[in-house]
């Protein structure tokens, strides 16, 4: 053992062992599959790749070159934020309301909580086939019950926002669960005390619910963003690798997905993942600068 | 503290011990099999020893096409019964197909009998990925290069070695829905149609509140659609040697606007509407009159109730000026991994897929046309559709273009041909990039 854990009284180092004991199993499964990938995919994306993971050539920053100066690639990274910016605060909005009018004693609570949560267990491919049935201009049941014909998946003006619709819908019960753990934490007292002072449900609201909120929003805010910005599976479902609307419609994880799997230039789809994990990182420590204007620690 | 954490740990322990304990039985089990043999059963070290005894052995074989699947299981049956080697088909969709099959060459793990397309070949051929077949067929009294076209073969040559056995033929034929066709009090096509009598046709069957359109033909839809204008009119998509695209060819050029007419009347259904319903959707619909299709299509079609009922089948239209009637064909191959634990068994697989009997249950049972040659007449019967089309279009094929990296450029362009679906482009402008990008990518392949 070191030098400095001498000092550790066998009560801390007993903790320090069992404590590392039962981590290890996600740490060892953290490395294996997240880490040593990371660096794996830095590494490659210095590389022309060749077929099957032999005869890689270095090129230095030649991939990188080419990232910034290639347009489909900037149309993706607007693609992205586009969907981040109307996922993430209608998702959180939305799913706040729903917590807040969940958390009350009423009948059928557990029914309606039960419902929202639905589609978080759902398989995303179920997900998307029905959305794309709904969606569908033809046969699909938006345009027949609104007697409208909107290409709601196929026009390249609106896609993207069908899209972040589908994706809204099945992130709000994983939201809500969350925020309704954070609403169990808030002593009733407050409440109490806000409604002999006179203070009205939107008041106490405002001025208790979200102030005391406020880390579990942050939390659920950051990973929300990550969570958007690598939009994939439902644009790769829904949208046809044939449609017009996909190149307003394609993320940055997308065009990944076509390099590195379809047209098999590994390389390349590596450098535009590491493209996107430096916009998420530089996003991530804005957001982590920006807490202390907002958020309360009590 | 301490006793309370040892028990803890001891018990932990003794956990681990059961759960592995579980996973090891399966080895064991089958370790008990090499045991027999050997007479150390220390030594045996279970699952390899296991498996590499031939009446153990299980072959794995992977497809993509579902509709294909019940009458391949019925052959790899009678593969089974000859031989004994026991066979496990799975089928995954095509675009997942070539992700597995990549990460499985990558990781050593193909499966041991798989499809091979013309579009993916050469990259797996070239990196000595499939079992060089080339001795075995020499050797074989089943399988005889003779029997098949030879340009399925060349899907599957490289450096003068075989890769894989060729398994299918496709062709192209017009598809058409003769109660549209009744409604609009027209005669059926036939087969002396030129391609002005089959726009005049479609013109009178669209109509114009978009309910009914005269033909689908999705962007992508190269091989079974817009390739063989572009070969009836003489041009072509990519030079013998692979080395330049034929796109800015002006009879390519001249081809390709046979289908810009077609967009500019209207009588194609939008970009938008063919992206969320297929041809196949269209057709089996009623939304469309005419569609151009592969002959991989007619099991769906067949087993569809509306298009069994209405649809028939006629061939390709002639163009009018070269008199031409061109069908791009395909054929797939069966291929083996070359690590794969079961060579010898899976070339047996193959040899007996190849075969003629195989071969002509293959088309018996309506799979597809065969490969082996003249064993597709009882395809023929297969279905109530007019299927001689198919097996008429023979008559004048060009392979479909491929080259190395086919599908990169195939994506890029399905990509602007959709651009002239949209209004973005012009036919001219468009064929003028795709030549351009293909160009630019057949230079990298070298």
């Amino acid at each position: 053992m070191g030098e400095k854990r001498r000092g550790l009284s066998p009560r801390e180092r007993s903790e320090w062992f069992w404590g590392w004991l039962f981590i290890f199993p996600t740490v060892l499964g953290l490395i294996v599959l997240n880490i040593i990938p990371i660096f794996q995919t830095i590494y490659q994306s210095f590389f022309k790749t060749g077929d099957f993971g032999k005869g890689n050539i270095f090129v230095g920053l030649k991939n990188y070159q080419k990232v910034f100066g290639d347009q489909e690639i900037w149309q993706a990274l607007a693609n992205t934020f586009r969907y981040a910016v109307v996922e993430v605060p209608f998702s959180i909005a939305l799913s706040l309301v729903l917590a807040v009018l969940l958390n009350r004693k009423m009948r059928g609570r557990s029914f309606y909580r039960t419902v929202i949560f639905l589609p978080m267990v759902a398989a995303p491919a179920a997900v998307a086939l029905v959305w794309r049935w709904l969606f569908n201009t033809e046969f699909g049941l938006i345009n027949h019950v609104f007697k409208s014909s909107v290409s709601w998946i196929s026009d390249p003006g609106i896609a993207i926002y069908s899209i972040a619709v589908i994706g809204i819908w099945s992130i709000l019960g994983y939201n809500m669960v969350l925020f309704l753990a954070g609403l169990q934490e808030i002593p009733h007292d407050f409440y109490e005390a806000a409604e002999i002072d006179g203070a009205s449900g939107v008041d106490s609201f405002f001025h208790i619910t979200l102030p005391l909120l406020s880390p579990t929003i942050f939390f659920v805010m950051i990973t929300r963003v990550i969570g958007a910005l690598q939009v994939f599976d439902l644009i790769y479902m829904v949208i046809d690798e044939t449609s017009p609307a996909l190149p307003k419609t394609e993320s940055l994880v997308y065009l990944f997905y076509r390099y590195s799997f379809v047209n098999k230039n590994i390389g390349y789809g590596s450098t535009i993942v590491v493209l996107l994990l430096l916009v998420t990182l530089l996003i991530t420590v804005f957001q982590m600068l920006a807490q202390k204007k907002w958020v309360y620690y009590g | 503290m301490k006793v309370k954490s040892w028990t803890a740990l001891a018990l932990s322990a003794c956990m681990a011990a059961s759960l592995a304990a579980c996973g090891g039985s399966g080895a064991g089990e089958s370790g008990t099999k090499g045991a027999g043999e050997t007479k150390e059963a220390g030594e045996s070290t279970g699952e390899s020893d296991a498996k590499s005894d031939a009446s153990g052995a299980e072959l794995s074989v992977t497809i993509w096409d579902n509709n294909q699947e019940p009458g391949i299981k019925e052959i790899l049956a009678d593969f089974t019964k000859e031989t004994g080697i026991q066979t496990k088909i799975s089928v995954v969709k095509w675009n997942e197909y070539w992700t597995m099959l990549e990460a499985g060459a990558q990781g050593g793990s193909l499966p041991d009998v798989f499809w091979m397309h013309s579009n993916e070949s050469e990259r797996y051929m070239s990196n000595d990925m499939l079992l060089d077949l080339t001795d075995k067929i020499k050797e074989s009294d089943k399988i005889k290069v003779e029997n098949y076209p030879e340009d399925i073969w060349g899907l599957y040559t490289y450096k003068d070695h075989y890769y894989a056995v060729p398994k299918d033929i496709d062709t192209i034929a017009l598809w058409y829905n003769k109660k549209l066709f009744d409604e609009a009090g027209l005669a059926y096509p036939t087969a002396d149609w030129t391609w002005d009598d089959l726009t005049e046709a479609a013109k009178k069957l669209t109509k114009p509140d978009g309910s009914q359109y005269g033909l689908a033909l999705k962007m992508d839809n190269n091989q079974a659609g817009y390739y063989n204008l572009v070969y009836d009119k003489g041009g072509y998509i990519i030079n013998e040697d692979k080395t330049r695209s034929g796109w800015d060819d002006p009879k390519t050029i001249e081809g390709m606007n046979i289908l810009a007419g077609w967009l500019k009347d209207g009588v194609i259904p939008s970009a938008q509407t063919q992206t969320e319903n297929g041809e196949d959707v269209l057709l089996q619909s009623g939304k469309a009159a005419m569609a151009l299709q592969g002959s991989w299509m007619v099991a769906a079609y067949r087993d569809n109730e509306y298009t069994a009922e209405n649809c028939d089948i006629v061939e390709l239209p002639k163009d009018a000026v070269t008199g031409k009637r061109v069908s791009i064909y395909n054929g797939l191959g069966w291929a083996a991994a070359k690590n794969g634990k079961h060579t010898e068994e899976a070339w047996k697989l193959i040899e007996y897929l190849g075969s003629e009997e195989a071969q002509r249950k293959q088309a018996e049972l309506g799979i597809t046309m065969s490969a082996y040659k003249g064993t597709s007449d009882a395809w023929a019967k297969s279905a109530k559709f007019n299927l001689q089309a198919y097996l008429n279009m023979m008559d004048d094929m060009v392979i479909r273009p491929y080259s190395k990296s086919t599908v990169t450029w195939e994506t890029a362009d399905n990509e602007i041909i959709t651009k002239v679906y949209t209004g973005e482009l012009t036919m001219e402008e468009a064929c003028k990039k795709m030549a351009e990008q293909m160009n630019e990518k057949l230079a990298e392949e070298k």
